[in-house]
């Protein structure tokens, strides 16, 4: 057998031999790629509202709760959300603005938490990057607010705050705003699920069984349609 | 305990292998459900995507470009990985890529992995040979769970478990977890897996994880799962092995928002999976702070060679070709015997054995095209079937036992016969005679003995009609009639 060097050596030499007809030459790598036609849809046509309304709706198709709030109402909101839980003991990411931290509640300030720690919360609250309308997805980045990938992931009950000027309607919009990787990033579209067994959906596996979200209509979005907000706030 | 074989090495041939299935009623309404569950949900959701062909097209193009220029992507993604903390292996077989993996947990002192799905891992048969060695890995993704519990094999790349119902995983559960007044509900069920397993997340400290994708242009790793399994391994432990075969890897990171369009879509019918996970290197204070990266050839660059079987490798695994295949929809998965199943199945495992073994796979499929219709990255499957049936046949021409070969003896005979009318109306008039016997009133051939019976083991024949066509016509002309 061979060692690894030579297994490397091997490989990349296979690769070259095989592909000698059809890579790029050196140095043309980037012109090859940039011709690859991309005729998929960029960017959303729906309006501010409609978008909003849209990522409700598929977030409710996974089975999240979700309700909206202004800046003024949202520790109200968050504190409303605890309060549904009747949990009590609950996680909160280092960065967290502290006005989140409802009072009343027991909480636990991830200063490197051990995960034996976390395990004993009950719930976490973290802030999101961006939200995608489309597909009703949740992006983290893990920022100080966001949190390390355990906080949100070890408590069964997890509230996300979105800002409504963080939501994008389509995939690319989000790959549009960053378009530089985060070292982390976590995906989120409804809590943990399988179909494992015959196809049936459960809710809930391992990560999180309850989704919750809080969309904050902070500036740049147009004021609160009552329609909308008192239609959201009513499930 | 199953006695399927997924080995192509030792597993019998496909016709042969397809028997138990036909006459399993309850395997063939399992997988006939699960998989019209998926083609229905699927359907619903390109109808309201109005750029699915679009997204296709970018899918395809992005894939052949990485695959024909995977050298560079590749070193590429090692020299950014390894700038972010994590350590990339070569395995140019599955014996180098055990020998790596298990080298790796020996410097860990484990005895024990938490295990993210990995079809790549089930290639190189991992699970045994640690076992072997003294570790023991934990499966945990449900559908894993459930076949490693109930020492059954997987029949499908995505929802591996779709031949067991849930009473039979109930079984499973019960007599495995100790679990007396289990239910069948499956959410009782899911439940129970979760309870079993979160212990094992919050203790094992070495996990083993296959890949969605690798990113060249920042060496980051992406898994794309639904039940937060993947997180709690990827996360949680302080050591992380990901095997992945050197195809995976994407330009850029941007190319992702293709891809998870179309991923999810294809393989479950979702808008998007529950969670997709990205992750570079190490990050201090947050998941492992060990990070190795195994990259695996094993025949990926002798397919890489053939430029009409070249496409293989655009494959992304979402396994939407085995659920719209009528000869897979009909036999499930453990036919195949191998982890790879179904048309995509068919073309990579006989190619991933050099084509020394697994040879009647590109025979396993009517040639329909549903496969290629549904393919989000656009694979030719019928076509690469097609050249791989003709190097099928380049190997056996080239064989002794041709000469005596039942089939081959019987097409030279035919030969033979169709090109003398006298011969051929002489063996017609035997035949009808021959065949007559075996005949059934209602004109249907039932059984064939010896070769004939290839044809009859799985389909009826139709008997030969009383009168032949030119008998008829000179009848007519005689006017008689």
């Amino acid at each position: 057998m061979n060692g690894p060097v030579q297994s490397r050596q091997r490989i990349l030499g296979r690769i070259c031999t095989a592909t000698q007809a059809v890579a790029a030459p050196a140095g043309h790598l980037d012109e090859a790629y940039v011709a690859v036609a991309r005729t998929y849809v960029r960017k959303g046509k729906l309006t501010r509202e409609t978008c909003l309304e849209l990522l409700i709706e598929r977030l409710r198709e996974y089975d999240a709760e979700v309700v909206v709030a202004s800046p003024d109402e949202l520790p109200a909101a968050i504190a409303d959300q605890l309060a549904t839980t009747g949990k009590r003991v609950f996680a909160a990411p280092a960065g967290l603005p502290k006005q989140w931290l409802a009072p009343g509640f027991d909480w636990k300030i991830d200063h490197q938490l051990s995960s034996a720690d976390i395990e004993l919360t009950e719930g976490v609250v973290t802030a999101a990057s961006c939200a995608v309308a489309d597909s009703g997805t949740i992006v983290l980045h893990h920022s100080p607010a966001e949190g390390r990938r355990v906080i949100s992931l070890l408590p069964d009950w997890h509230l996300c705050i979105v800002r409504a000027s963080q939501v994008v309607e389509t995939l690319p919009e989000y790959f549009d705003r960053f378009p530089k990787a985060p070292a982390l990033i976590t995906w989120i579209s409804g809590p943990s699920a399988t179909a494992d067994i015959e196809m049936t959906r459960i809710k809930g596996v391992h990560g999180p069984r309850f989704l919750h979200v809080i969309i904050v209509r902070d500036e740049g979005t147009p004021p609160i349609q009552r329609a909308l907000t008192s239609a959201v706030l009513a499930r | 305990m199953s006695t399927v074989i997924l080995d192509p090495k030792h597993a019998p041939p496909f016709r042969d292998a397809v028997l138990p299935v036909l006459r399993n009623p309850m395997l063939r309404k399992n997988v006939a459900h699960a998989t019209q569950v998926i083609q229905s949900k699927r359907a619903k959701l390109l109808a309201e995507k109005a750029d699915w062909q679009e997204l296709r097209a970018a899918a395809s193009a992005i894939r052949t470009h990485v695959i024909e220029n995977l050298g560079a992507y590749l070193e590429q993604f090692e020299e950014r990985c390894t700038a972010a903390g994590g350590v990339v292996h070569w395995a140019s077989n599955a014996d180098e890529a055990r020998a790596i993996i298990l080298d790796l947990l020996r410097q860990e002192n484990a005895t024990e992995a938490i295990k993210i799905k990995t079809m790549t891992s089930a290639e190189i048969q991992l699970n045994p040979y640690l076992e072997k060695a003294g570790v023991k890995a934990h499966e945990t993704d449900l559908a894993e769970i459930i076949l490693q519990l109930g020492k059954e094999e997987p029949s499908h790349i995505v929802v591996p478990a779709l031949h067991i119902n849930r009473s039979q995983v109930r079984e499973i559960f019960s007599r495995t977890m100790h679990l007396k007044d289990l239910s069948d509900d499956p959410k009782a069920l899911t439940a129970a897996a979760r309870h079993y397993l979160r212990e094992k997340f919050l203790r094992v400290p070495t996990a083993i994880s296959g890949a969605n994708f690798l990113i060249a242009e920042t060496g980051s790793v992406a898994i794309v799962e639904s039940e937060g399994n993947g997180r709690m391994c990827l996360t949680l432990p302080r050591t992380m092995i990901t095997i992945v075969g050197v195809e995976k890897v994407l330009p850029r990171f941007q190319d992702l928002e293709v891809m998870l369009q179309i991923l999810a879509r294809s393989a479950t019918g979702e808008r998007m999976n529950p969670y997709t996970s990205l992750w570079t290197g190490v990050t201090q204070g947050d998941g492992p702070q060990r990070f190795h990266v195994v990259l695996l050839d094993n025949e990926r660059t002798s397919i890489l060679a053939r430029p009409k079987e070249r496409q293989t490798l655009r494959c992304i695994r979402c396994a939407a070709c085995m659920n719209h295949c009528p000869v897979y929809r009909q036999t499930g998965g453990h036919a195949y015997g191998s982890c790879y199943p179904g048309p995509i199945g068919a073309i990579l495992t006989p190619q991933l054995m050099r084509m020394e073994h697994a040879q009647t796979l590109p025979f396993a499929s009517s040639l329909c095209g549903a496969c290629f219709e549904v393919c989000p990255v656009k694979i030719d499957i019928p076509a690469v079937l097609l050249d791989l049936r003709a190097d099928v046949v380049k190997i056996e021409r080239k064989q002794m036992k041709r000469a005596f070969d039942l089939m081959y003896v019987g097409l030279r005979v035919a030969n033979a016969l169709f090109s003398r009318p006298w011969i051929f109306h002489t063996t017609q008039w035997f035949g009808r005679i021959g065949l007559g016997v075996f005949t059934d009133k209602d004109g249907w051939i039932k059984w064939l003995p010896s070769i004939g019976g290839r044809w009859t083991q799985n389909r009826d024949l139709r008997g030969l009609p009383k009168q032949t066509f030119h008998e008829w016509w000179a009848e007519r002309a005689k006017g008689t009639k």
